[in-house]
Formats: structure tokens, C-alpha cells, sequence
């Protein structure tokens, strides 16, 4: 391979592989929509900082600097904006309420695939792959009732890096917490349920078809708060 | 995508009354703003990782206890608060 060669990489094309390309590594998929020069930058950098923190251990500089990379990565004009936002105060006191957890990271639990596209046991790498299906459909919510062990749940999702659930479902999934929380009176009581859904999904029939229909069924169980928590 | 399902999400339940608060990685906060939200916790962590480091129950404990706290507290929507303790592993 040299300079001529018409199949040689590009830059552009070897930033761009980290978005569902053939180095596809959805922590740094933000790259893609870098331009050269602040891509370049980022590794750059990443790589002196590793250099520092190979004499001094201080790993929390790369730790910095990834989340800078993605806030950078994400500080592109919104798809959606909004010039009013809906706001209530919470029915009852937080010692009172009845609260739920809805997350979009694609949990459900063992025994319970939501089973995308008819697809039993589908691999979090088909799941990737697949990814523009999923931003086509309608999502798909998973009640995980809220005495599930922590070794019950799976995680699947097209969209993000879910190691640190795999390794950890309390990341992005805080249901033995909540119930931690709740034993102790930190609010009133969880519901029975919690919920989790693949958030890569189409947002015309998330807004006008399941969102309403997930609400009605919030309505009816008697959910007074929700914490939502998007991956 | 997943910040926006959730930020239209949040939006659908306040209208029928039911509070939220969301809980979002910093990478998140300026294309949740645009939303306008009832409330946000965000958290300056790693993307795929809101609530914490996997085994850090101390920290993630410390995020839904700040996320709860929102409910009492927001007066207003679009209230955005960031948890000022970071991610360390």
C-alpha cells in the first residue's frame, strides 16, 4: 500500500470506522462526526495523556478527556427543540409517592426477550448491526418487575457500549438501589413494576403510539414519579 | 437517540402528570436543553454510564439520591442541576 494506492485509508474513512464501521467501538463513535482536525486532535491528546498516566497513575485525566471527546462529539445542533416544556409538581410528597424507573438501555429480564423482529436471543452484535432497523421501529417496553435479581437481567442495545451494565446493571440500571432507597424511606414506595426499552427507536410512533400508551398504563398502576434515565 | 426517546418520553408523562426527573450523561445536556425537560441530573460520567462506574455503589447511590432530591426542588421545568462529584475509577 502506498500513496497511490486507490484503496488506501483515508482519515476520514478511518474516523468514520468507529461508527459502525469495521473498527466499531460505540464509546468512540462520536469521532465520526469530528472533523479531521479536532479528531486528530482528540487522539492526540488521548494518547500523551495515557503517556502521563503510565508514570504517575493518575487514570483520571483519560477519564476527563473521553468525556470531553463525547460532549464535543454531541455539541451539534439538536434534531429536536422545543419552546415549552411540560412541568408538574410531583402529586404527593417524595415520602408519599409511588415511584417507577423507566431506563432506554434495553434491559428485560431472563426468560422475557421483548424479542426484536421476532429474533429470540438476539446478539448484542446483530443488535449493532441492525441498528437503523431499530431507529425504524416502534420501541418495545420490557416491564421488569422490581423484586428481580440482579442476575436476572440481560442488556441488549444496538446504540451504546454495554459493558459497564454487563459488568454492572446498577451503571445504567439502578434497580437495587432504588429498592435499597426504598427499604430505607429516601420516597413513599417503587411501584411493582419498573420498565426499560431500546431507546434507538423511531420517535414519530415513540410520540404519537407506545409514549401515550406506556403513560395510560403509568396512569392506571397509580405511578405518581419516574426516573428516566437515557444511555 | 436514546436522550431524545427519553426527553420526549419525560415530556409525555409531565403532561399527564406525572413528574420526572431524568438522569443523563453530560455528552447528553445541550440536546436535552433544546428539549426542555422538566428536570435533568446530570452526571459528568462516560456515555453508557449515567448512574456510575460499574461497583461503585457508594457513587451510584449518591446520583439517585441527588436525582430524588430534584423532585422536591425544581420549581420550574427545564431545571438542570449537575452532580459536582465526577466519575472515578
Amino acid at each position: 500500500m502506498n500513496e497511490t494506492d486507490p484503496n488506501r485509508e483515508t482519515f476520514e474513512e478511518f474516523k468514520k470506522s468507529f461508527s459502525y464501521g469495521s473498527r466499531n467501538d460505540l464509546n468512540f463513535k462520536f469521532l465520526a462526526g469530528l472533523s479531521d482536525e479536532e479528531a486528530a486532535r482528540f487522539l492526540q491528546q488521548l494518547l500523551w495523556k495515557l503517556g502521563d498516566a503510565l508514570n504517575d497513575g493518575q487514570w483520571g485525566r483519560i477519564v476527563e478527556h473521553v468525556i470531553e471527546g463525547q460532549v464535543q462529539g454531541y455539541s451539534g445542533p439538536p434534531r429536536y427543540t422545543y419552546d415549552h416544556g411540560p412541568f408538574v409538581n410531583p402529586s404527593k410528597s417524595l415520602s408519599e409517592a409511588k415511584l417507577t424507573l423507566i431506563t432506554s438501555s434495553g434491559h428485560f429480564v431472563a426468560g422475557d426477550d421483548p424479542r426484536p423482529f421476532g429474533i429470540e436471543n438476539m446478539s448484542q452484535e446483530e443488535a449493532v448491526r441492525r441498528i437503523n432497523d431499530f431507529l425504524k421501529a416502534e420501541p418495545v417496553l420490557s416491564v421488569i418487575p422490581k423484586d428481580t435479581p440482579a442476575p436476572e437481567l440481560r442488556v441488549r442495545h444496538g446504540g451504546y457500549d454495554i459493558r459497564g451494565p454487563l459488568a454492572d446493571p446498577n451503571a445504567a440500571f439502578p434497580l437495587e438501589h432504588l429498592r435499597e432507597l426504598e427499604r430505607e424511606g429516601s420516597f413513599g414506595e417503587l411501584a411493582e413494576e419498573t420498565y426499560s426499552f431500546v431507546g434507538a427507536c423511531a420517535q414519530t410512533r415513540l410520540l404519537k403510539h407506545s409514549g401515550p400508551q406506556w403513560v395510560e398504563m403509568l396512569k392506571q398502576r397509580a405511578v405518581d414519579i419516574a426516573l428516566l434515565v437515557p444511555v | 437517540m436514546c436522550h431524545v426517546s427519553v426527553g420526549h418520553l419525560a415530556r409525555l408523562l409531565e403532561e399527564e402528570g406525572i413528574a420526572t426527573v431524568i438522569i443523563a450523561v453530560k455528552a447528553f445536556e445541550k440536546r436535552l436543553e433544546a428539549m426542555l425537560p422538566p428536570r435533568v441530573l446530570i452526571t459528568r460520567h462516560p456515555m453508557g454510564r449515567p448512574i456510575g462506574p460499574p461497583g461503585d455503589r457508594k457513587h451510584q447511590k449518591l446520583v439517585i439520591e441527588a436525582a430524588l432530591e430534584l423532585f422536591e426542588t425544581a420549581e420550574t421545568g427545564g431545571t438542570i442541576r449537575e452532580l459536582p462529584e465526577g466519575y472515578s475509577i
